[in-house]
């Protein structure tokens, strides 16, 4: 059963029936799709959603399918670890890293919101799919899009590295490489969605897209033991997984499946592109565009689509907005692989390094649990930290150059006896 | 010729923007372009509006560019399209 009853507008209220739209046609709000959450209460409940399959569909409910979900059937149910380590360092009392970076088929959190996009595109009965992304974006669409079937389209500036092309070309889609900076392709991609009668998954299909976000906090509760923590540092850069995590926390509350604990969210972007984080620390909710200049690309987005929304969570929730140079979110990527096990690519760095900025600022109380948001995997993005580490020297193949290396590094080696 | 319709964000990024007439002097200049503004957001430091602009292609197009010559921002109703 769904419990989806339509489309409303986030600004005028105007209602729409489900359909490949994303804005409202009088105002140009965005859209929102909307549930009967009367309906679900004691249907939804923590038995349904643990009897539930182990990805994020467990979640369907709360989600904007009518049918069964054609992809994502390995997507999600990611781990939520205990980081005692860092816990350790950061001299806090309870910390936890959710990781999506473990998450199936291409690494990130992704998965979640092309997953519930393109289940969608199915029901409403598209055979094409296509994206504008430099990465994660366009790897997962790439992705599900070969496994349902279906034709995709994802496009790219033509300057892009062979490494990020690489991850979406192996999965045969049609690959479209335009010529100009980002302004041009990204008009482009906005005169497209508008002629091709495609489910472009971060455009037409965005209500649906965003709403696979919110499988992000609702497996964080689940997995902290039906309850919530008290602060959540997120990454922004559309302004998609924000708002949504602290949405899905909200409907957990409000269904009574976890208690209201008052959850705070905090948003973390790079020193080099933060308008939403500018806009907070100047009490704004009107976001000025920026031109991005990080390393962190892949929240480098200079006027986020989303960011207002970003904003009011932010505020409602009582929560901060802190930023991140270069050279602290690549110390933050190297602190939680060295403490952690766990390599994040720069987004995930980037708000591990706002989360610890905020701790040392006092935002963020020692002695409460504070889950930090990890979206993406360190794999795609070695370039960032290939100059950081430094390549040992090789030894010849003998013990003694082995036992000269461990004393020239003062290595203490205990002789092992062969017993 | 055909007319088209064009969807976008315009940001005036500061107070000195938001304080010039810049959408009269777009209309004086291109009197076939129409604009209709459908959601906006003004402060003393920044102001946003979604705009719905009509016209000839070519004349559309100029008028978008003399709005960006003026310094103002113009962005698809999606802004960044592009994600990671």
């Amino acid at each position: 059963m769904s419990y989806v009853r339509g489309l409303k507008c986030r600004e005028c209220g105007q209602a729409y029936p489900e359909k490949g739209v994303h804005v409202c046609e009088t105002c140009f709000g965005p859209l929102e799709v909307q549930y009967d959450y009367a309906a679900m209460r004691g249907k939804v409940t923590r038995e349904s959603i643990a009897g539930g399959p182990r990805n994020l569909w467990r979640y369907r409910d709360l989600l904007p399918i009518h049918g069964e979900p054609k992809v994502g059937l390995h997507s999600g149910m990611t781990p939520l670890k205990r980081a005692r380590n860092l816990e350790r360092v950061l001299g806090v009392r309870e910390l936890y890293i959710k990781d999506d970076s473990a998450n199936y088929p291409t690494w990130s959190y992704k998965e979640r919101v092309v997953s519930v996009a393109i289940t969608k595109a199915i029901e409403l009965g598209y055979d094409t799919v296509g994206c504008a992304s430099t990465g994660n974006l366009a790897n997962s669409v790439a992705a599900h899009a070969a496994e349902a079937g279906l034709r995709a389209f994802v496009m790219i500036p033509h300057d892009l590295e062979q490494g990020k092309v690489l991850g979406s070309l192996i999965f045969n889609p049609t690959m479209v490489r335009i010529k100009g900076n980002y302004d041009d392709v990204n008009r482009l991609c906005s005169e497209i969605a508008d002629k091709y009668r495609w489910a472009i998954v971060n455009v037409n299909l965005r209500p649906f897209y965003t709403e696979g976000a919110k499988t992000f906090g609702f497996e964080i509760a689940e997995q902290m033991g039906w309850k919530l923590p008290k602060h959540t540092v997120c990454p922004t850069a559309g302004g998609t997984i924000l708002p949504k995590i602290y949405k899905g926390y909200r409907e957990f509350i409000n269904l009574g499946l976890v208690e209201d604990n008052q959850p705070r969210i905090y948003s973390a972007q790079a020193a080099g592109c933060n308008p939403v984080v500018e806009a907070i620390r100047a009490g704004r909710d009107l976001i000025k565009p920026q031109k991005p200049k990080t390393i962190a690309k892949s929240i480098a987005i200079g006027n986020p689509a989303d960011g207002f929304y970003v904003v009011q969570a932010v505020k409602e929730s009582g929560g901060w907005g802190e930023d991140a140079t270069d050279s602290e979110i690549v110390e933050a990527i190297k602190l939680l692989a060295r403490t952690e096990g766990t390599w994040t690519e720069p987004a995930g760095g980037t708000t591990l390094a706002a989360t610890i900025k905020l701790i040392e600022s006092g935002r963020i109380p020692r002695d409460e649990s504070i889950c930090v948001c990890i979206t993406g995997n360190g794999l795609k993005t070695v370039e960032v930290v290939v100059d950081q580490l430094a390549l040992p020297e090789s030894i010849a193949p003998s013990l003694d150059a082995f036992d000269a290396l461990m004393a020239d590094r003062g290595t203490a080696v205990a002789a092992v006896s062969a017993v | 010729m055909a007319k088209v319709q064009k969807r976008v964000w315009l940001t005036f990024g500061n107070r000195n923007l938001v304080e010039k007439p810049i959408l009269w002097r777009m209309a004086r200049e291109y009197p076939n372009v129409s604009f209709d503004i459908r959601q906006a957001s003004v402060t003393a430091e920044i102001g946003i509006m979604a705009v719905l602009f009509e016209g000839e292609s070519g004349e559309l197009a100029t008028a978008l560019e003399f709005l960006k010559a003026q310094g103002l921002t113009v962005e698809p109703i999606e802004k960044n399209m592009i994600e990671s």
